[in-house]
């Protein structure tokens, strides 16, 4: 091509060579750059999906030389249960549709191990509009999943911890809040709550709110609902570890606490339990106690 | 039919009411009626309403414990509702329906104790 054009064009022969030149220079530099990203795995397929072609990235990511691979079907790449689901043959029906096709998910390397991979299929089509073959490109993005798997459990897990529901003596269960509560917390707080009061057969639960940095309406509210629920259940929640800044709080806010109550600390909350199984469980001649055991 | 899905048993002189799993409207409307009539027949001292078989709770059933607590409350007797399940509570509370003043028990057992002992610890400090 080169050398039509500077036949053609004799009277302005530089500027043709030039253009040449930077052309040349320009392929040049994108064979280098498919050869030398080690990150990227770029590969062409021709229109049946056999792959045509293999940078040094594919290597290293997919496992294959290219001596091995060339020619062979890239539904290799998929475990198996994506090839009877048919999904190579989507990707390139996708992309034969819509030009491109983009996905992520679990592939195959040569040793048979899997890697999370983000891949892009492009249609490679010529000026006429004939599809000549598929640009596939491939990403290792491993490790980013398994940091996002692991983030989503420690997330779960952080909120597990937060909301233990302990015994701590016959008859009476504790809840030490640590933290922000959110709805979502409150709502898992109040669940477990009524479990174990049931499980326990325990007439008294502590809320313990010592922990807990601020409270606003909505806490307050879910709080209350938390209570009335134990009630429901025929225990009693009593609230403790009000301190000033709280107290002052929910005062301010308004909300009403009137059925609940409340104690300034843990140690005076366990006395109001303790009074109040009293209350229940010694009757007048104190056979209801060893009835109760 | 329905009301025979409802059984009131006396046990010396408390009522035991318990509720089918799935109870209608038929038999809720019973409810009231049968507990207030056993009540007069009997001069029972107290009701425990049991719903452990319960497993959702309408609104209509809640006013009509709520308003058959405070019926037998007007001729002399105690309630105690019992056995309501965890997820029934979370329900109740979420709609709003706490039912009103009625006195709840854990278990039969503490609604008996509840019912038996209930003079005795109006007289405690």
């Amino acid at each position: 091509m080169t050398k039509s054009t500077e036949a053609n064009t004799l009277e302005r022969p530089s500027a043709a060579n030039q253009a040449g030149a930077v052309l040349q220079t320009t392929a040049e530099h994108f064979r280098m750059l498919v050869d030398n990203m080690k990150d990227y795995a770029i590969i062409i397929l021709d229109t049946s999906g056999r792959v045509a072609s293999w940078n040094p990235g594919s290597e290293t990511i997919l496992g294959y030389r290219s001596s091995e691979i060339i020619g062979q079907h890239f539904s290799r790449f998929f475990p198996s249960e994506e090839v009877q689901r048919g999904k190579p043959e989507m990707e390139l029906k996708v992309a034969t549709a819509e030009g491109r096709s983009e996905d992520e998910g679990w592939r195959m390397k040569k040793d048979g191990s899997r890697f999370w991979s983000n891949q892009v299929i492009t249609a490679l089509r010529d000026q006429g509009g004939t599809l000549c073959g598929f640009g596939k490109v491939m990403r290792d993005l491993t490790e980013r999943k398994r940091a996002e798997e692991k983030a989503t459990l420690q997330a779960r897990e952080i909120i597990e911890i937060s909301t233990p529901v302990i015994q701590i003596w016959d008859g009476i269960l504790m809840a030490p809040l640590v933290g922000t509560l959110d709805s979502e917390r409150t709502q898992q707080l109040m669940e477990r709550l009524l479990e174990r009061i049931v499980e326990t057969d325990s007439a008294v639960a502590l809320l313990d709110v010592t922990g807990v940095p601020t409270i606003d309406t909505r806490t307050a509210q879910h709080l209350a609902e938390t209570t009335t629920a134990v009630r429901l259940l025929g225990a009693q929640a009593v609230l403790t570890g009000v301190r000033p800044a709280i107290a002052q709080t929910l005062a301010h806010l308004g909300v009403d606490l009137g059925n609940i109550t409340t104690r300034s600390t843990l140690a005076a909350g366990l006395r109001v339990a303790l009074n109040l199984l009293n209350l229940q469980m010694v009757s007048g001649n104190g056979s209801g106690r060893k009835d109760a055991q | 039919m329905s009301e025979e899905r409802l059984s009131i048993i006396k046990v010396r002189d408390i009522l035991m009411v318990t509720m089918p799993a799935d109870p209608d409207d038929a038999t809720v409307s019973a409810l009231q009626e049968r507990v207030l009539l056993a009540m007069e027949r009997s001069t029972a001292r107290g009701v425990v309403l049991d719903v452990s078989a319960v497993d959702s709770l309408d609104s209509f059933f809640a006013r009509m414990i709520a308003e058959t607590t405070r019926m037998v409350g007007l001729m002399g007797g105690r309630t105690v509702l019992t056995g309501i399940r965890p997820s029934v509570a979370i329900t109740l509370t979420q709609l709003g329906l706490t039912l009103g003043k009625t006195r709840t028990a854990l278990s039969v057992d503490r609604a008996f104790e509840i019912l038996r002992d209930g003079s005795q610890q109006v007289q405690k400090p």
